[in-house]
């Protein structure tokens, strides 16, 4: 792209515009490993807590929920560097970023005001979880994002309805169609270079 | 041809164009990462980010990352609209019927 002197047509222009564009769309859809990570410490915390309270006589289950700690700690300091060795930050990347941030501040006041009764937490949480799951699947353009938020409300609703039997394992089962099959979706389109 | 008259000549160079066209969809974009998607050597690349930035369309900052110094460019609203102008010229051109 070095000469100056040569004057463009109607279509070289709109081509250089298009390929450039196209040049910073993929940023955001590096993602996968905030999907996978929390996709996967959910579920275990979930699912263990449910093993744990069942089929044992451990008396707080819900310690397992603990491993959350390191999770937040190691997201933030990935999601920080990566940040921060990326050579451009789309508009994109920036709703993204802070549509998850927001998420974080509400989730964290949510277990704030409803600590006394967890039980009743689980609807709420997926409910709410939708939302940037739904955002952030338009912002990358990638469909089971999409329809994993779309699990999340799904299952939110069994969550309230279910009953004391189902709800448990409403949110084990959000974790696997919301985060996890859509994690390892994006990331096989990733390494297969197709995003 | 006539109505390339029209263009706006700041951004109708390929390079120029290609650099905003980074920039628009960018927050912010470092040198190394204009230089490889365009292309374009350092030095072509530094002057005709210089005519940007003397046009007001983009703002280059400087900075350290680890010890490197970082060069940092972003579009201003100026050169957002200058771009939106370009495309909408663009687009009589290459649809003359299309009001």
């Amino acid at each position: 792209m070095e000469n100056q002197g040569k004057v463009m047509s109607g279509e070289e222009s709109l081509k250089i515009i298009t390929e450039m564009i196209n040049k910073t769309k993929a940023n955001v859809r590096q993602g996968s490993f905030h999907l996978l990570l929390w996709g996967w410490l959910i579920f275990i915390c979930s699912l263990g807590e449910y093993i744990l309270d069942r089929f044992t006589s451990i008396e707080n289950p819900w310690i397992i929920w603990l491993l959350v700690i390191p999770g937040v700690f190691i997201s933030f300091v990935y999601g920080y560097l990566k940040g921060k060795k990326s050579p451009f930050h789309t508009y994109a990347d920036m709703i993204y970023m802070w549509t998850w941030i927001g998420y974080f501040v509400s989730m964290v006041l949510l277990f704030i005001i409803q600590s006394g009764r967890m039980d009743l937490l689980v609807p709420y949480v997926l409910i709410l979880t939708a939302v940037p799951t739904f955002i952030s699947g338009f912002i990358i353009k990638f469909k089971p994002l999409i329809f994993g938020a779309m699990f999340f409300w799904f299952f939110g609703m069994v969550a309230y309805f279910g009953g004391p039997q189902i709800s448990p394992l409403t949110l084990p089962a959000a974790m696997l169609t919301g985060y996890l099959i859509p994690g390892y979706m994006l990331k096989n389109k990733i390494s297969n270079g197709t995003v | 041809m006539a109505r390339f008259k029209e263009l706006d000549p700041v951004l109708h160079s390929q390079l120029r164009l290609a650099v905003v066209s980074l920039l628009i969809s960018t927050e912010v974009a470092e040198f190394r990462f204009i230089q490889e998607q365009t292309g374009a050597t350092p030095g072509n690349l530094s002057v005709q980010l210089s005519k940007l930035k003397e046009a007001g369309y983009i703002e280059v900052s400087k900075k350290f990352r680890e010890n490197y110094p970082q060069t940092l460019c972003r579009i201003t609203p100026e050169g957002r609209r200058k771009f939106m102008e370009y495309v909408n010229s663009l687009k009589d051109y290459l649809n003359p019927e299309k009001p």
